[in-house]
């Protein structure tokens, strides 16, 4: 018997996880027809069967008039723009794209009977301080943006995203992800790019503890979110973590080494993007912020991950 | 200062038993053993000839995991540090204690990455819970800075214990193992606390000792029996419930205190014996 065809949209086709995933649905599920949108350019992007991909822009009449006219079983929100850059004008475009815009793709799904909505957050949001407990679980506060404002975007888009997930949780089935650092040879992310950089600052004063996991085994985690997760917030990371230094030191990743409690300081000052490390990593690379897995690991077992750590690592240098 | 050979052998020993015993082991603050060698290798001279710690009680204490629960003297914590090179070197199942450290210490450049390699932690909850879940111990000072930074005349007056430390060991039910520190008060024998510049600053006490560099006190470490937990307490019980059990430690630490003060050696021994050596040979 022939599979009933479902619909997907993927908001962010740009970003190499948004990418991976929609190989990984269309393997497992060729009938499925996926559209997948980005505000930056789509013309790079490998064309499958079953992906349509389009270059919006992010505002309330684009996104009505594409939901008006597909019947999405599933919407992916991976769109999250990336905090990276500490520029004024950036962060005010970030706070509209992040906060407003995510409220309207809430709002679209639940208006157009969309059955599940999978919003990929991060782990950021709770914040790297030195009196974080070990294994924050997902009921942790969120204070990202205590120690660093210009997180504030990445902070309330969660937040109206847990509000809105159990407010209608009668009428929509949601998933809130928030995963550690994810790596991979196709991701370029803040944190993928800081260890394999020969000129980002590498702590000489401070050695957090890191979780790594890689962008396939991600992937395969926003892919389950579909069938395997009920509606809730999960972290998302592997057993395993590992210190700084050591991650490093696996990734080959030869910085400059620099006391990093003076590039908080200095990071007041100078852009530190020049220096291969984000601003709001300078907090990231000085205390850790490491996450409980249980709640994911009840849904999808133990053996989800099919990459080490260490693997992880080796496959990005 | 310069180990005997005697002193040279068990601390190979230790190492070696150590290594065998961490081999597998990881933490998520970044344990490291090397660090950890390095750390015993610049301590264990003061704690033989500086310091000439003595410990009482070895024989209360078996290759388990416990509460370790002391009084907290001396201003800096060099008491943690000599009780955990106890735990270290005077046992034949050697281990590494994991203190609890007060956070504004954890946050701090190279200390915070430095203690935590050596096991050193936030004396947070869930952290406690973890490493008493591996079956590590940890050592715990609930007078916290109050107890660290007495002024002179306060020298030796146990400070009133919260009980989140006996929550903790109710809920992972571990034993308590009292430690009384004596000499860690004379290393800084004459101290000023400014508090309210020490707030200004952001620290949690300030101590203006007369001595910048601690006096080489005679330590003695007295290691109480293990107190077990009741089996049929909640960890949430009201503090009226908990707080026979917290005093019933205070006493048990009080009343080594009061006995270490009376047997202890005296202060200046270690200036006035080789003075009085010399005195004799003429």
């Amino acid at each position: 018997m022939e599979e009933e065809v479902k619909k997907v949209l993927i908001i962010g086709i740009r970003g190499a996880l948004a990418q991976i995933l929609s190989r990984l649905i269309l393997e497992n599920h060729p009938t499925w027809e996926i559209l997948g949108l980005d505000a930056r350019s789509v013309s790079n992007i490998p064309k499958q069967k079953g992906l349509i991909v389009k270059k919006i822009r992010y505002s309330r009449g684009s996104f009505e008039n594409i939901f008006r006219d597909h019947s999405f079983d599933y919407v992916y929100h991976l769109a999250r723009v990336s905090h990276s850059t500490n520029n004024h004008s950036d962060f005010t475009q970030r706070l509209e794209l992040n906060v407003m815009g995510t409220n309207r793709i809430l709002d679209l799904s639940l208006r157009f009977n969309v059955k599940k909505i999978i919003i990929l957050s991060t782990f950021h949001v709770y914040g790297a301080l030195s009196d974080n407990s070990i294994f924050l679980k997902e009921d942790a506060p969120l204070r990202a943006s205590l120690k660093f404002p210009e997180l504030r975007d990445v902070v309330e888009m969660d937040q109206i995203c847990s509000t809105w997930i159990w407010k209608y949780q009668s009428k929509i089935d949601s998933v809130l992800l928030r995963p550690c650092n994810i790596v991979g040879t196709e991701i370029a992310n803040s944190m993928s790019q800081y260890l394999k950089s020969h000129l980002s600052l590498k702590p000489i004063d401070y050695n957090p503890i890191f979780q790594f996991i890689h962008e396939f085994d991600m992937a395969n985690v926003l892919y389950r979110s579909i069938n395997d997760l009920p509606t809730g917030i999960y972290n998302v990371a592997t057993d395993e973590f590992i210190t700084l230094r050591k991650a490093l030191k696996i990734v080959g990743g030869n910085g400059i080494p620099f006391p990093i409690s003076l590039a908080s300081v200095m990071n007041n000052f100078l852009n530190l993007t020049h220096l291969g490390i984000a601003p709001y990593l300078v907090e990231y690379l000085k205390y850790s912020c490491l996450i409980d897995n249980s709640s994911l690991k009840k849904h999808l077992g133990d053996d989800i991950f099919r990459f080490k750590m260490d693997e992880s690592l080796k496959l990005i240098s | 200062m310069v180990l005997s050979k005697a002193d040279q052998q068990q601390k190979e020993k230790v190492f070696n038993k150590l290594r065998l015993k961490y081999k597998d082991y990881n933490d998520p603050w970044g344990f490291n053993l090397e660090t950890i060698k390095q750390a015993l290798e610049i301590i264990l001279p003061f704690y033989k000839n500086y310091f000439r710690v003595r410990v009482f009680g070895k024989e209360n204490i078996k290759d388990t995991s416990y509460m370790i629960v002391s009084n907290h003297t001396g201003q800096v914590p060099i008491d943690g540090a000599l009780i955990t090179m106890a735990f270290a070197y005077e046992f034949d199942q050697p281990r590494v204690l994991h203190s609890m450290v007060e956070r504004f210490m954890a946050g701090l450049p190279f200390i915070g990455d430095l203690s935590a390699q050596t096991g050193a932690i936030l004396g947070d909850r869930d952290n406690c819970k973890w490493l008493l879940s591996q079956d590590e111990s940890i050592l715990v000072f609930p007078e916290g800075t109050r107890g660290i930074n007495k002024s002179t005349k306060n020298f030796y007056k146990l400070q009133r214990f919260p009980s989140g430390f006996y929550r903790i060991a109710l809920q992972a039910q571990r034993p308590i193992v009292p430690i009384s520190v004596i000499g860690a008060e004379e290393m800084f024998p004459f101290v000023l606390q400014a508090p309210k510049l020490g707030k200004k600053l952001g620290l949690p006490s300030l101590p203006i000792p007369f001595n910048l560099f601690p006096l080489p006190a005679p330590i003695d470490i007295y290691i109480g029996k293990p107190i077990n937990v009741p089996t049929n307490l909640s960890s949430d019980a009201p503090e009226k419930e908990i707080r026979p059990y917290v005093q019933e430690i205070e006493e048990s630490i009080k009343m080594n205190i009061e006995k270490g003060l009376k047997d202890r050696r005296e202060f200046f021994d270690r200036v006035r014996n080789p003075i009085q050596d010399f005195m004799k040979k003429l």
